[in-house]
């Protein structure tokens, strides 16, 4: 093996180039960048702003504590009900549960956005149930944790039920037979086998949820956003970029350190090992039965029925011949987000395949990849506005930064293909005269063709939600259909909320059509791609939002 | 005559292969014997190309081809998962090799049908290769290495993933088969009474360095 690393040394350091390159210049540069802005306070002329301003301020202590805090109610939560709803689906055998765990992927690729108008056509106003009801959560913190709990109980069910096939019947057999309870078997047995993977999924929850933008910009209000809804309130409309870079810096810092504890439990859970799971059995009596329902509500009410209220909404308001939906802008904005999604797919594409070729190889080069989905996309295009100043209206930067946060997706998704590829296979091809890119192209390829596609439909749905980069490095006429959401959001009138609302349809069909191409049934090679591989897979990809 | 000289090769701190020096002439199955772990494979591997060895040459008709990569040596090396690519039919695979050597695609198929039906096969052709019995990938296995005429035969534990009866039953239908091709053939086994009933001779690996297999009975 040793031998082999050393003949490919220099073709994976050309095969590495350009992802390092990306990297470095549109992530690690302008974190850097940033890092230092709010180290050296370089913005503070007055003099009047220190590193520990965000402690010593009122309002500004409120933003971070308030950040942590929805992150770590939405831990709470998300645990509190994706255990039971884990457990649920990992041991019992109904008709539709397979469409369930496929269905467990479709919040992963909705656009932030989508997801925020959602939760507003369900409870903001005049919102379905909030009108039916006779209630008002404006400028509470429930529309903001229902939002987060949208994305990330899907992400807890799908880890613990992964999980839970780790468990090893055996085991629980043993623990029966010895006296314990199915209660006790549970938390003596099952609980430690499961409980690093449910932490490291929570990990990620509380990442998304404390670096999260799209959600707390619109579902936050004035009391509830976030941090990072504040640093683009000092950048884009308070000029503060002093104050904004010692946000940041807090924020990479807090982020970082999370992410970290993430790195060290994934690491610790290492590569799943083959076990003989416990056997799911057909629900019997009406307990069981109440369990299997009840979580199929469950996850209805929380994963799908901001969904379903956003196609009423815009349903409705094309019934009633609201005018001006699909106007001149509107369509602009489809065109941008089609064409930028496109060249988005297209570098994340060739950035994800070097990236994976070359992670075979390097374990360092590997975690590299997760770098773009632990650091905030406002972050990211706070520190490129810092460090490329002259450029943040043009195209090729915009692009480029859709493609860096784009692309890990395809880099994870065909690492793991090609960790489930036999060496054999290459070995063979290679002896019966193909040239290493004929290899590549003959027999790599095709094989990984599932996992590809995995990661480009993620990489796609990525590319068409974006929205943080979009607003911070974009000029109007570039607006994206997420941008144009927001535009018309702020936008007074019922009319606005309507075209908002069709607009979010519009993009959500696109997602959808993404969501389509990860999880549509095909028939996959033996070799590649398997189950779990893709499970795996898809328990660490989310968009960021 | 394929012709490995004075090989050494480390894997860690261990001492894989000390001054390994074999000759295969052509026309001749050697059996290359050994426990595992021995380093009978990485052998394979370094006349395959697949790997280099940390001193040491590989040579063929008294050319040296050590720099060759493996898909320049005209070298079939056969696995003992059989390696069949799974997105392939049984056909397509056979044809593989000869798509390699620039042959049209029809004209390759057409030969790998020929070849299908020496080997009994062609029924399967279009078949999905995880479809078929053991015995069946591996024939299919052996039809793909020797469709492209290679001037080397390399087998590494053929039979190993089969059940008893069809090892003994196939062992003997390959010898035929490679006799009949002619080529030089370097057979990896830990299996003494396959090497005897394949092999012209056999010699082991022991503590890194090549000795004559004295139970081996070939010749």
């Amino acid at each position: 093996m040793a031998a082999v690393t050393r003949l490919n040394l220099p073709r994976s350091f050309w095969l590495a180039l350009l992802p390092a390159i990306a990297l470095l210049l549109l992530l690690l540069a302008p974190l850097a960048r940033l890092g230092f802005a709010g180290f050296s306070g370089e913005f503070n002329a007055l003099g009047d702003l220190s590193l520990w301003q965000p402690w010593q301020d009122d309002y500004l202590r409120w933003r971070v504590l308030w950040s942590v805090a929805q992150a770590a109610i939405t831990c709470v939560l998300a645990l509190a009900l994706g255990l039971p709803l884990a457990w649920v689906l990992a041991r019992f055998e109904f008709a539709g549960r397979r469409l369930v765990l496929r269905l467990l992927m479709l919040p992963f690729v909705v656009p932030t956005l989508v997801a925020a108008l959602g939760v507003l056509a369900l409870w903001g106003p005049r919102g379905l149930i909030s009108s039916t009801l006779g209630i008002n959560l404006q400028d509470t913190p429930w529309l903001l944790l229902y939002g987060n709990l949208f994305f990330n109980l899907c992400l807890v069910v799908r880890a613990g039920v992964d999980a839970l096939g780790q468990v090893n019947a055996r085991q629980v057999a043993a623990a029966r037979t010895l006296g314990a309870t199915p209660w006790r078997s549970f938390w003596r047995i099952e609980w430690p086998t499961i409980a690093p993977w449910l932490m490291s999924s929570l990990c990620l929850v509380f990442l998304y949820c404390f670096a999260g933008f799209g959600l707390a910009l619109v579902l936050g209000g004035q009391r509830y956003a976030t941090v990072e809804v504040e640093i683009y309130s000092l950048v884009a409309y308070e000029l503060q970029l002093g104050q904004a870079s010692v946000l940041a810096l807090w924020m990479l810092l807090l982020t970082g350190a999370v992410a970290l504890g993430y790195a060290a439990l994934e690491k610790r859970l290492g590569a799943p090992v083959r076990t003989e799971p416990v056997a799911r059995v057909h629900p019997r009596d009406a307990r069981q039965w109440l369990a299997v329902a009840g979580a199929l509500a469950v996850l209805f009410v929380v994963c799908a029925l901001p969904i379903f209220a956003i196609v009423i909404k815009a349903v409705y308001a094309l019934w009633t011949g609201a005018s001006g939906l699909f106007d001149a802008e509107a369509l602009a904005a489809l065109w941008n987000t089609l064409r930028f999604s496109a060249v988005a797919l297209v570098l994340a594409t060739l950035l994800g395949v070097l990236h994976a070729l070359v992670a075979q190889a390097s374990v360092v080069w590997r975690a590299l990849a997760f770098l773009p989905f632990v650091v905030s996309p406002v972050t990211v295009a706070f520190g490129l506005l810092l460090l490329y100043p002259s450029w943040t209206a043009s195209l090729p930067l915009l692009l480029a930064a859709y493609a860096v946060l784009a692309y890990p997706f395809v880099a994870k998704a065909l690492s793991a293909g090609l960790d489930g590829l036999p060496a054999h296979l290459t070995q063979a091809a290679r002896t019966l005269g193909a040239s290493p890119w004929r290899c590549f192209w003959r027999v790599t390829l095709p094989l990984l063709a599932p996992a590809l596609r995995r990661g480009m439909a993620f990489a796609a749905a990525t590319a068409l939600g974006e929205f943080a980069i979009t607003l911070f490095l974009s000029r109007p006429e570039w607006a994206t259909l997420t941008t144009l959401i927001y535009q018309r959001l702020g936008r007074p009138g019922q009319a606005n909320l309507d075209a908002a609302m069709v607009l979010a349809c519009v993009l959500m069909t696109l997602a959808l059509l993404a969501f389509l191409l990860i999880e549509w049934p095909v028939r996959e090679h033996a070799t590649a791609d398997s189950d779990g591989h893709g499970s795996r897979v898809g328990s660490g990809m989310t968009i960021s939002h | 005559m394929l012709e490995l000289r004075h090989i050494h090769h480390r894997y860690g701190d261990q001492l894989l292969l000390q001054d390994v020096s074999l000759q295969v002439q052509a026309g001749e199955i050697v059996a290359l014997l050994g426990s595992s772990g021995s380093g009978k494979s990485t052998l394979l591997a370094i006349a395959a190309g697949l790997q280099r060895p940390d001193a040491g040459s590989v040579w063929f008709d008294d050319v040296d081809i050590s720099a060759v990569p493996p898909e320049r040596r005209g070298f079939a090396l056969m696995f003992q998962d059989f390696a069949l690519f799974p997105h392939l039919n049984v056909q397509d695979n056979v044809a593989f090799g000869l798509i390699e050597q620039r042959l049209p695609k029809k004209e390759a198929r057409t030969q790998a049908l020929q070849m299908l039906e020496v080997f009994g096969l062609s029924p399967l052709a279009q078949r999905k290769v995880w479809n078929l019995s053991g015995g069946e990938q591996q024939r299919v296995a052996l039809a793909r290495a020797l469709i492209t005429r290679p001037r080397a035969l390399l087998l590494d534990e053929p039979f190993s993933a089969l059940d008893a009866d069809l090892r003994v039953a196939l062992r003997d239908e390959f010898r035929n088969r490679i006799r009949a091709a002619g080529m030089a053939t370097l057979l990896v086994t830990h299996d003494a009474a396959e090497a005897d009933a394949m092999a012209d001779r056999a010699v082991r690996l022991m503590a890194g360095q090549l000795v004559p297999d004295c139970n081996g009975a070939a010749g």
